[in-house]
């Protein structure tokens, strides 16, 4: 799926994903960025998520759900984290649309996120901010 | 912690196949990270890593200093300044600004940064986290 943010207005919900985040996912991130805190325990009986792994697993439904145009590049990023996610949590991750500008050749656009789990409690809040070639509707 | 007090720096290195990796973790598969022959023609002129994937490691130096408080508390507010390119090393750094009380215990508000090989800031912000320990 692509979206032509061209089309799209500030306060426009974008995404609403829910997911469960399992071992495999969470320990292929952890693999990838070579995170050596130690916060997870594939031993422990329900594994602490590390809180960026919140984030980008997160990030993940929106990428899917957006069509990011290529070339796009992240600029900023909020993030707040307010409880501990555990792996087999089941999660919802909404972004809503709070900047949508274009700037010359390029258009910035800005997303404020939600995460929440199974019983609606707030896990992490953020806001994202994306650098878009063209500013023109993509494939 | 006090003011001006260093945090222990976290130091890696980054690939192109953690940068894949990590691509096919997240989903984020924007071939500026793993398209080289698109990348070499970009801005950048190559592939790049991931800003959250750089900023991983600002995540992970607030874990090895604060914990759990981290986990629920942190707040992070981050600038993705300059590329990261595979093959080059990069260190995640920070420093003390204030400290005050709060809730009963302490609100510690640190500046922080990932630095390239190369000694440029590819991520700068600031990292603020509430512990119980009095300020």
């Amino acid at each position: 799926m692509s979206v032509d943010f061209a089309t799209l207005e500030t306060g426009q919900e974008l995404s609403d994903k829910s997911y469960v985040l399992d071992a495999q996912t969470v320990e292929r991130y952890i693999g990838a960025v070579g995170d050596g805190s130690g916060i997870y325990q594939p031993a422990d009986d329900r594994p602490i998520v590390p809180a960026m792994a919140v984030a980008a697993l997160g990030l993940r439904g929106i990428v899917a759900d957006l069509g990011i145009p290529e070339g796009t590049v992240h600029a900023g990023q909020e993030l707040d984290f307010s409880a501990v996610v555990r792996v087999g949590d089941a999660l919802r991750c909404r972004a809503v649309l709070s900047q949508n500008t274009v700037r010359g050749e390029t258009r910035l656009v800005s997303l404020r996120l939600t995460v929440e789990d199974g019983v609606g409690r707030q896990v992490m809040t953020g806001k994202t901010t994306l650098l878009m070639p063209g500013g023109v509707a993509h494939a | 912690m006090k003011e001006g007090e260093a945090l222990r720096s976290v130091t890696k290195q980054i690939t192109q196949e953690a940068i894949s990796e990590y691509a096919a973790a997240s989903g984020d598969m924007n071939p500026i990270h793993v398209d080289q022959e698109f990348a070499a023609q970009s801005q950048f002129g190559g592939t790049i890593a991931h800003g959250m994937m750089v900023a991983a490691s600002v995540s992970e130096m607030m874990i090895a200093e604060f914990g759990m408080d981290w986990i629920e508390s942190g707040r992070l507010k981050l600038r993705f300044r300059a590329p990261v390119y595979p093959g080059s090393g990069i260190t995640a750094y920070g420093k003390v600004k204030r400290v005050r009380e709060a809730d009963g215990g302490s609100e510690v508000v640190c500046s922080v940064g990932v630095r390239s090989e190369s000694g440029e800031d590819a991520v700068t912000g600031e990292a603020t986290v509430k512990t119980e320990a009095p300020g």
